[in-house]
């Protein structure tokens, strides 16, 4: 990259202007060919929607950035494709990397296809910042030392979170419970989770039913006459998928609400379907790390929840947050680490460095990545009431907790945090 | 038949020429094209050839792919000939038994059986997580090839070079055992078979026994294909199993012709390109690929070799005409 | 609040019925709408020798259009209680996808079965697109609609009343169905032609129209299908490639081309995929798939089959 002179006063009047503002807008100018970010995202299927949710943040972030110049003067541009099955989304991923060249790649919403795809990209060297992927294997991580994957927070924070509001709330109030999670291994990291701290809390109870319906299926009748009939107090499901409206339209059919306590940390994903009519109140419903109607959000959120009203007369789901965070936290890192040599665009371990402990202000709040390369953010779950603004149920008591406290510290097993680690109610 | 080896080795030169020439990507792709081309020699002999339409061939290459997984991962062994050993062993353990129970019927019969088979691996890979790592798959880790491990190069490299010429010459090998097998007197009494399987048996082929012997050799190829597959993902995943999967294979060999040795090749290397780009193209890759289907099976069922052959003839014909012609 | 049912509550006889009746209803329900689709699947292939894989994928088209009917009417002023007639609007409309689809297996029909299959296999292909480039790739549903109709039962057991509407269309159905072939003139064609094509031919039927009305027909029951289930669940596009194999499954038990196989089939499909998920969840899917196995080999003529291995 030539630099003549009217660069450097670029880069300097740039600095200038960049000390006075947020950290969202760019710093200096180095200007050049546009930046590739390689997305990754569902397009169809059960995650559609939440794919097309991210994508639209992703794109909100990206406007943003080339409305003000860019990142370090380079505008961003977006390759974007369908993430599927592990398999199929590795081939996709190795086209984004050998064949588009992109410089970064973001996305992922499913914990099976970013396990599968981890190492790919690792062996690839290719720079990935995972929207909701970890690479847990079961509730252990299974790369403990990425260099150039970067992951979300870890799979069993919502639940935690979820199960710790269960006992603050109401311990003692149930006895039987029953468990309905996605079979896949989101669905029984969570489902581990709410055992373990059931378990380590002292809350005597008894499993009367564990169902596993499959991903994506859309008959879910035999499974809510199998929970009829287990008669549990309490039902802790991870669902998450367009499956999960139709449980509970098929649940409330089945009159299944009348007397059952609901945890649902993932509601969230799917919360616009979730319709008041048939869905209760009172369910500790979890929204990750974006609750739209928080009501002591950020500026910066509730301008883009207003754009997303605006634009396609919907409400976000967290998965807007993830995307948004690591377009953010890609654009901050260069930006610093471009910094640290003198305006020219940093290089990829460059980048991976400073991106390691690094905090930005996401959607959701502040937002940071810790230096094992798993995300840290806040979490947002309360109880469903019915608003009559809305047609689908919201939260009416917010409960905040930061990931700190929801997921397993860096270099410990989930098992010995458990055990030993502190978490309170 | 002279013509077709030159042009054989002429594609064989031009391939091992091809990581010089192309960039990485391409060349992933044309992994790909060796691994199916594996799976397809084999599925042509059973379909092509014997007249078995097998809607489960993907079982096998899921086999392979799990073999390689199952050798490198959890049980330490690296070497790829030793990966790929096991996994023909695996398939034939596994063909067996099922092909016994599947060939004693023909057509719908079997593809429906050998789909219940296929869809009941599916389920198994799928459910089984604590042995098969469920829908997450299991890693297939790097191998060592005639054990150089190569270590020093990273993952691209390797599959861009050495892994590439080592499939290339599996694929080579592989298609000069399928003509000599073709060529057999079992051979010729697979294609007995297909034209009538009660006159083959008044004759005194052992109709059974030979399918059954087609059914094994055709899955023994389509676990090799797996492996490659699965090195070069890095993944076994259960999709590999499932029905549509099946279909892809013989949507490919119909695509460049079952009914002559190198219509699957063809077909494959076609199936492969043309979904890689209108993936990148368009949304709606499925319609085009179904509309293709569609034209090869109602226009050109000979597939697009079949289609170059009769061009090819009609091409001769007409220049012998004129010549006769010329000469009356 | 209850803290928890004890022992002697939960093995009581009357909460066990219950229990069972629930498991029951569900597996039925399920059954109900696999008939249908393996209906349309049993009398094509009974007539024509087709077996038709895109039968997922008029299911899902019924199904979306469904959506769209209701939303469509809804809009212009139907009775929200009325929403079923739109539904079976819908399903019936879709009759007209019937004969363009045949006339392009036609062109196959004399050529080897695995060609057939194939031309099927493209409509999955092309079916799935079209209703992407149509309803979009999200998955869509009528909300809480369905239960308009309310629920029936009290207490433990209570079902949603249209579920048992469903059940009852599937009845419907399957005695109309039996009927037509048995004692109509068209349906003793049917089954004439079924029998012996080129002697019907002979005799003065015209063999194509037959392949055509019946080719609709079979596609008409797999959109009715999926119209009637869609308020209940939703659609999505994997619908089409996922129904397939359980379709499979209930025609191979209950007999190829056999009206009376796909009842027994669908109810042998749905009650085990209800019963297993209650008290063998590992075993949900492969469960069925062993008895497809050992059906075919045991008896491939199925249980009411009629065509020879």
């Amino acid at each position: 990259m030539r630099t003549t002179r009217r660069t450097v006063l670029k880069v300097i009047a740039g600095a200038g202007v960049a000390a006075a503002t947020r950290p969202l807008f760019s710093y200096g100018a180095t200007g050049g060919p546009p930046l590739k970010i390689g997305i990754l995202a569902p397009r169809s299927g059960v995650a559609g929607t939440v794919g097309e949710c991210g994508l639209r943040a992703a794109l909100w972030a990206k406007d943003r950035a080339n409305a003000s110049g860019g990142i370090l003067g380079r505008q961003v541009e977006f390759v974007v494709e369908e993430e599927t099955n592990p398999k199929d989304t590795i081939q996709r991923l190795n086209k984004l990397v050998l064949q588009d060249k992109v410089d970064c790649v973001q996305g992922i919403v499913s914990s099976g296809v970013s396990l599968a795809m981890g190492p790919a990209a690792e062996d690839m060297k290719a720079l990935t910042l995972f929207w909701d992927g970890t690479t847990q294997d079961g509730t252990e991580e299974s790369m403990p030392h990425a260099r150039y994957v970067f992951k979300s927070t870890d799979n069993e924070c919502e639940a935690v979170m979820a199960s710790l509001l269960a006992i603050k709330y109401w311990r003692g109030k149930f006895g039987t419970v029953a468990g309905v999670n996605p079979d896949y291994t989101y669905g029984r990291n969570n489902w581990a989770a709410f055992q373990a701290l059931l378990k380590r809390f002292g809350v005597e109870h008894k499993v009367v039913a564990e169902l596993w319906p499959k991903v994506g299926g859309l008959d879910l009748s035999s499974h809510v006459a199998a929970l009829k009939a287990a008669k549990p107090d309490l039902v802790f499901s991870s669902m998450l998928f367009a499956d999960l409206p139709i449980f509970m339209k098929q649940a409330h059919a089945a009159g299944l609400f009348e007397t059952t306590k609901f945890a649902f940390p993932a509601a969230g994903w799917q919360h616009t379907a979730l319709k008041n009519d048939f869905t209760p109140e009172g369910m500790i419903f979890g929204h990750n790390t974006l609750y739209f109607a928080y009501p002591n959000a950020s500026p910066l959120q509730r301008e883009f929840v207003k754009h997303y009203w605006d634009a396609y007369k919907d409400y976000p789901n967290w998965e807007a947050e993830r995307a948004f965070f690591a377009f953010a936290a890609y654009k901050t890192a260069v930006e610093k680490a471009a910094k640290v040599k003198g305006g020219s665009f940093p290089d990829k371990e460059a980048i991976i460095d400073t991106l390691e402990g690094i905090e930005v202000e996401s959607l959701g709040g502040k937002a940071r990545y810790r230096k094992d390369h798993v995300a840290d953010q806040i979490f947002y779950q309360g109880f469903t009431v019915h608003d009559p603004k809305y047609d689908f149920a919201i939260l009416g008591n917010v409960e905040v907790r930061s990931a700190e406290k929801l997921q397993k510290p860096s270099g410990m097993t989930f098992k010995d945090w458990i055990a030993n680690g502190h978490i309170e109610v | 038949m002279k013509a077709a080896v030159w042009v054989g080795l002429g594609a064989l030169a031009a391939l091992a020429a091809a990581p010089l020439v192309l960039e990485p990507y391409p060349l992933t792709l044309l992994l790909q094209f060796f691994a199916y081309g594996l799976a397809l020699l084999g599925l042509n002999l059973l379909f092509g050839y014997t007249g078995l339409l097998s809607f489960g061939q993907a079982l096998f290459v899921a086999l392979g792919a799990y073999s390689a997984a199952v050798c490198t991962r959890k049980l330490g062994w690296h070497s790829f000939e030793l990966v790929l050993g096991v996994a023909v062993v695996v398939a034939v353990v596994v063909a067996v038994p099922i092909g016994l129970l599947c060939v004693r019927y023909v057509s719908i019969f079997f593809g429906m059986l050998t789909l219940a088979f296929g869809m009941l691996f599916h389920s198994f890979l799928f459910k089984f997580y604590l042995v098969t790592g469920g829908d997450g798959g299991m890693l297939v880790e790097r191998p060592s090839l005639f054990g150089m491990r190569f270590a020093e190069m990273d993952k691209t490299m390797f599959l861009t070079r050495p892994f590439y010429w080592y499939a290339l010459g599996l694929l080579a090998v592989g298609t000069v055992v399928m003509w000599r097998i073709v060529h057999s007197p079992f051979g010729l009494h697979l294609s007995a078979i297909r034209e009538n399987a009660r006159k083959a048996e008044y004759l005194g082929v052992e109709v059974r026994r030979l399918r059954l012997i087609a059914f094994v050799i055709a899955s023994a190829f389509a676990a090799v294909g797996g492996t490659l597959l699965g090195v070069r993902t890095g993944l076994a995943d259960p999709e590999l199993a499932y029905w549509t999967h099946s279909g892809n294979l013989i949507f490919m060999t119909l695509l460049g012709g079952f009914s002559n040795f190198a219509g699957p090749l063809v077909g494959a290397g076609v199936f492969i390109f043309l979904q890689d780009s209108l993936m990148s193209f368009t949304q709606y890759w499925r319609l085009v690929l179904g509309v293709v289907l569609v034209v090869i099976v109602v226009l050109f069922p000979r597939g697009l070799v079949g289609l170059a052959q009769s061009l090819v003839a009609r091409l001769l014909r007409r220049r012998r005409d004129a010549h006769a012609h010329r000469n009356a | 609040m209850r803290t928890g049912t004890s022992r002697s509550e939960r093995l009581d006889p009357f909460s066990l019925v219950i229990s069972f009746l629930d498991i029951l209803l569900g597996g039925v329900f399920h059954a109900a709408v696999l008939f249908l689709v393996a209906a349309g699947l049993q009398l094509v292939f009974g007539v024509q020798k087709i077996i038709n894989l895109a039968c997922g994928s008029f299911y899902a088209l019924g199904a979306y259009t469904g959506i769209s009917a209701v939303t469509w009417a809804l809009a212009h002023g139907l009775p929200r209680g009325l929403f079923l007639f739109a539904l079976i609007g819908a399903g019936l409309g879709l009759a007209v996808v019937g004969p363009p689809v045949e006339a392009l297996l036609r062109t196959v029909y004399r050529r080897d079965e695995a060609f057939q299959l194939l031309l099927t296999f493209a409509l999955v292909l092309i079916i799935e697109d079209v209703l992407r480039m149509i309803w979009g790739a999200n998955p869509q549903e009528l909300g809480n609609l369905y239960m308009h109709y309310g629920t029936v039962g009290k207490g433990a057991l209570t079902v949603p009343a249209y579920n048992l509407l469903v059940i009852a269309a599937a009845l419907l159905v399957a005695v109309g169905l039996g009927l037509f072939l048995k004692r109509t003139r068209f349906g003793r064609l049917l089954r004439a032609t079924a029998e012996d094509r080129e002697t019907s031919a002979t005799l003065g039927v015209e063999v194509g129209r037959v392949y055509t009305v019946v080719f609709t027909l079979g596609t008409v029951l797999g959109t009715l299908g999926g119209a009637l289930v869609v308020p209940t669940a939703a659609a999505s596009l994997d619908m089409s490639v996922d129904l397939v194999v359980e379709a499979f499954a209930v025609v191979v038990i209950g007999g190829l081309g056999s009206i009376r196989g796909a009842v027994v089939g669908a109810l042998a499909v749905g009650l085990m995929r209800a019963f297993a998920v209650s008290f063998m969840p590992e075993m949900e899917m492969l469960s069925i798939y062993l008895v497809v196995i050992a059906v075919l080999i045991l008896r491939p003529a199925g249980l009411f089959g009629k065509a020879a291995a």
